[in-house]
């Protein structure tokens, strides 16, 4: 007996040792788990900002996409009191409690990448991201200015309201004809609705997610031929995109460029908690055009964790 | 007839083409012991079960206190009196002595809707009947597994006695216990017959039924090979009928010529 | 005869029967199975009181916080446990909380019904499909491990099959104005006690917002409903005839059966318990987020599992206990979210509670060795 209450002793004590606490100045709370190839990016952008501004941080997600579970990590997060929070905000129901709990008692928000409607009737202060309609008009001109009359926008996740945002935008930008395509999230359920499409006369492609949708319609025009004849685009960046770019397969990526959605909301309230500064409405980090002329340097970039 | 307790006349059962049983009488008497005897694979098990009302008697009847009875499930044999304890005795180590004696049958306190199990109650009635068998319970609401192997069964019979058994069925009651607790277990056994109640001993060991028994019926094959009181019969003998003693005096003769052959 | 039962009445006035060794209090205690959990929550209290202890994790907002997610946990680990000392498992919990979500929210939303409607409905589910498992276990015979486990992957695959049918996506927001005037749905949603939090912060005990009000407005549903379980649960264990039958169900179900024990019937309810107490859980979340989602409550059977076993409950059936459970799902509440007030990596919370269920197993079982040893 007397050896197993030992065992625990120590085993407490050097637990105890080996772990410490952190009063941290900033504590960011994303949807985006860090091991992500996309959050990763962002997490990044926070660690660096964090560093430039001299001031501490922490990044925090819950384990899997569930905002029941942010929602606790945002509360747990007001009271360790830290000077600011940085939020993303993929769903302001379920999180709107936890946010202005934090906003009366004392915190000030920002929040990054998602909530660009939501944000402001919260309280939050301001809010660093893309907004997709906005970003959906700019790569609907841009196709346009490549010529393109008859457009597929394939949405991957029909319901969601941030990807049919980036249709709707696109549609508008784009002024031509431009059909919807629903359709699952598997890849090559994909690849084949769009096969499926291409007899119909498109010539140009849009899709909303680039290692999931993109890589499958390319794919598509690979196996009917069609690269070239008919323009891809799409929205964020996958490996596979990247450098089917640098090849002049695909027209442009659009890059919401999530480094800034880490850094600059640090270096935002790095400002504000030493002179009371804070920007009003939405710094737009998006859209950021990849194309064919600047793909390898992006590259580059990205293999370093910065795009 | 009518001084007999319980009789199963001419008892058969078969499952498809396979006789387990055919033709078995048992009929006991109040305060008799009756052994039944057979080796493995003799038919005791399918026997027991219908005794117990599990399986229903293909031919044959049971006939209890006079009347002609069918048992539906061993609920019902239950219910009559009937009271059967398995080998493995339908005791859970885990739970303590009270909890096991009362099992399915636990004496119940309080207003209509909020009954609870009168846990006083049932330790104080478990506490005295395992005393009176000469069991001292130092503690009622000890787990059945601190018990020995002859105890847990004493614990078994003094439950099915408490609760009313008339006929008390024994699977192999002694197999799994050495000398000293094996003992203990048929001397209860004899208390409990001595206090009227019909017993069926079903075991394969012969040294701890001869003792016992009043009367010993042989099962082999499916088929008794008799019922015989303990004044007729020796325990040699029952020992080579259940052995199936004439193939075995055969054998002694065929290794004899062998032997001789090979020298 | 006399002479035997008079010595058990000069029983107590001995107090030195020679069988009797002196067994150290501490020993006996141990015995039960729920002081290993009850420990284990303690040495989690002081190892964060140590580690964490001023940076918020121990304030009125911090420790709701989470006490709030060991509440919840609580509230199916004790249904598992249950069950667990039944003899049964139930994969399907998980699966169960998301598909209950979804019975609240899409008759709300989409069908119009009134909010107190759909919680009766999800409840009614629960029954449903408490009642298929049991009865699939009880009249196959297959181990419940099996059956649930494809009960998981059913409800699962309904659940998001039938919300993209009806809704075209995944989940169904726009509960939380439903929630006033609603006469049920209050009491999975109603901060408690909050004039004692009030008057807290009126002596500024506890931090206070910048109007004044305190941050931690009251105690949550979820803590309310845990211990209401927590009490009612061991009160049917301990002290009901219904209780003996769950222990002699998993202890031993051909002799519990044998001996008048209806087995089949008290397995059933115990599937029932877990459906409904999963339903329980998804009523809170989905009134608290103000929405449901289809994959809410994936994997949270294990969880519920490790806490029952953490609280004592042998996986074999026959011995366990409610409180325990209740224990054992502190912990995994405290230390999920004590973790993000230290610098240690999140994802080690998963080796925590795979180590603690470790632990726990090999407690157990050397507990049990100890309670069934024979002479």
């Amino acid at each position: 007996m007397k050896k197993i209450y030992l065992t625990i002793a120590a085993v407490m004590s050097w637990a105890m040792m080996s772990v410490a606490a952190l009063a941290v100045d900033i504590i960011v709370v994303s949807h985006g788990q860090a091991n992500d190839p996309f959050w990763s990016v962002a997490k990044n952008g926070v660690d660096k900002a964090c560093k430039d501004m001299k001031i501490s941080c922490k990044y925090t997600a819950p384990a899997t996409f569930d905002m029941v579970e942010m929602a606790k990590l945002i509360d747990n997060a007001v009271s360790q009191k830290p000077k600011g929070i940085v939020i993303t905000l993929p769903d302001a129901a379920a999180l709107g409690k936890s946010v202005k709990a934090a906003i009366s008692a004392g915190i000030p928000v920002i929040s990054m990448n998602s909530g660009s409607d939501d944000y402001m009737k919260l309280g939050i202060s301001a809010h660093v991201g893309q907004t997709e309609f906005e970003a959906g008009v700019g790569g609907g001109q841009k196709m346009k200015a490549a010529g393109g009359k008859k457009a597929l926008c394939v949405n991957h996740e029909v319901g969601n309201v941030a990807l049919d945002r980036r249709c709707a935008g696109f549609k508008k930008g784009f002024g031509g004809s431009v059909e919807i395509l629903g359709t699952s999230n598997d890849p090559t359920e994909i690849q084949k609705a769009v096969a499926a499409k291409l007899g119909g006369g498109y010539d140009t492609i849009l899709t909303l997610g680039a290692g999931l949708a993109g890589e499958a319609a390319l794919k598509a025009l690979e196996s009917a031929g069609k690269v070239g004849s008919v323009k891809l685009g799409t929205f964020d960046m996958s490996p596979g995109m990247l450098k089917a770019a640098a090849a002049g397969k695909v027209e442009f990526l659009i890059d919401q460029q999530q480094y800034l959605q880490g850094y600059l909301p640090i270096s935002i309230f790095a400002q504000y908690m030493r002179y009371g500064t804070m920007p009003a409405g939405v710094v737009m980090t998006g859209p950021g055009f990849v194309t064919p002329q600047n793909a390898k340097s992006v590259i580059k970039w990205a293999a370093q964790g910065y795009r | 007839m009518s001084d007999y307790l319980v009789q199963f006349n001419n008892i058969s059962k078969f499952f498809g083409k396979v006789i387990a049983l055919k033709d078995v009488t048992m009929k006991l008497r109040k305060g008799e012991i009756m052994c039944l005897l057979g080796d493995n694979g003799a038919g005791k098990s399918t026997l027991i079960k219908t005794l117990a009302g599990v399986h229903k008697p293909d031919e044959g009847e049971i006939i209890f206190e006079g009347e002609k009875i069918i048992f539906d499930s061993p609920k019902d044999a239950l219910d009559i009196g009937i009271a059967t304890v398995y080998q493995d005795l339908a005791l859970v180590p885990l739970m303590s002595v009270t909890r096991n004696f009362f099992m399915g049958r636990e004496p119940l306190k309080g207003p209509p809707f909020l009954k609870t199990f009168d846990i006083e109650k049932a330790n104080k009635i478990a506490a005295e009947r395992m005393g009176q068998i000469g069991i001292d319970v130092r503690d009622p609401s000890q787990a059945v597994g601190t018990m020995s192997g002859g105890e847990r069964q004493c614990l078994a019979i003094s439950r099915a006695i408490y609760f009313g058994a008339k006929v008390l069925v024994l699977d192999e009651p002694t197999s799994a216990l050495g000398v000293h607790q094996a003992s203990v277990v048929l001397k209860y056994i004899v208390k409990a017959a001595s206090q009227g109640l019909a017993v069926i001993l079903i075991t394969h060991n012969v040294h701890h039924a001869y003792p016992v028994g009043n009367s010993f019926t042989v099962l082999n094959r499916g088929k008794s090979l008799g019922t015989y009181e303990k004044k007729n019969i020796t325990r040699e003998k029952l020992l080579s009928m259940m052995a199936g003693g004439e193939e075995l005096d055969k054998l002694e003769v065929e290794l004899k010529e062998m032997n001789r052959l090979s020298s | 005869m006399s002479t035997k039962s008079k010595s058990i009445q000069s029983k107590t006035e001995f107090n030195q029967d020679e069988r009797l060794q002196k067994v150290s209090k501490l020993r006996l205690l141990l015995n039960r199975p729920e002081l290993g959990a009850l420990g284990g929550a303690i040495l989690v209290f002081i190892f964060f009181g140590i580690v964490a202890g001023d940076t918020g994790m121990f304030s009125a907002y911090g420790m709701l916080n989470f006490l709030d997610v060991s509440a919840n946990l609580g509230i199916i680990a004790i249904a598992a446990a249950m069950l667990m000392i039944g003899g049964e498992f139930d994969l399907s919990i998980g699966s169960m909380i998301g598909f209950a979500g979804i019975c609240i929210a899409i008759p709300a939303i989409y069908w119009g019904w009134p909010l107190w409607m759909s919680i009766i409905f999800a409840f009614s589910m629960a029954v449903l499909v408490g009642y298929f498992n049991g009865i699939l276990v009880v009249r196959t015979g297959l181990p419940s491990f099996i059956v649930t486990l494809a009960m998981l992957f059913i409800l699962r695959g309904a659940t998001l099959a039938l919300t993209r049918l009806i809704t075209g996506r995944t989940q169904v927001p726009g509960l939380r104005v439903l929630i006033e005037n609603d006469p049920i749905a209050w009491i999975f949603a109603t901060d408690t006690f909050k004039w004692l939090f009030t008057w807290l912060g009126s002596i500024n005990l506890i931090a206070l917002r910048t109007d004044g009000t305190p941050l931690a407005t009251g105690i949550p549903p979820s803590v309310i409903w845990f211990i209401f379980l927590a009490i009612i649960t061991t009160w049917i264990l301990m002290k009901t005839r219904y209780g003996n039958w769950i222990f002699a169900s998993g202890g031993d179900k051909n002799g519990a059966n044998n001996v008048g024990v209806p087995v089949g019937r008290v397995k059933i309810s115990l599937f029932i318990g877990t459906a409904v107490a999963a339903t329980i859980f998804a009523t809170i979340q989905v009134l608290d987020a103000g929405s449901a989602d289809t994959m809410r409550g994936t994997l949270k059977e294990l969880e519920a599992i490790a806490a029952a076993v953490v609280g004592g409950c042998l996986l074999t059936g026959g011995y366990g206990s409610a409180i325990g459970a209740a224990f054992g799902a502190i912990i995994f509440g405290t230390v999920s979210m004590g973790i993000f007030y230290t610098d240690v990596d999140t994802d080690w919370f998963k080796v925590f509670l795979g180590a603690m269920m470790l632990i726990a197993v090999i407690f157990n079982n050397y507990i049990r060795r100890k309670v069934t040893e024979s002479k």
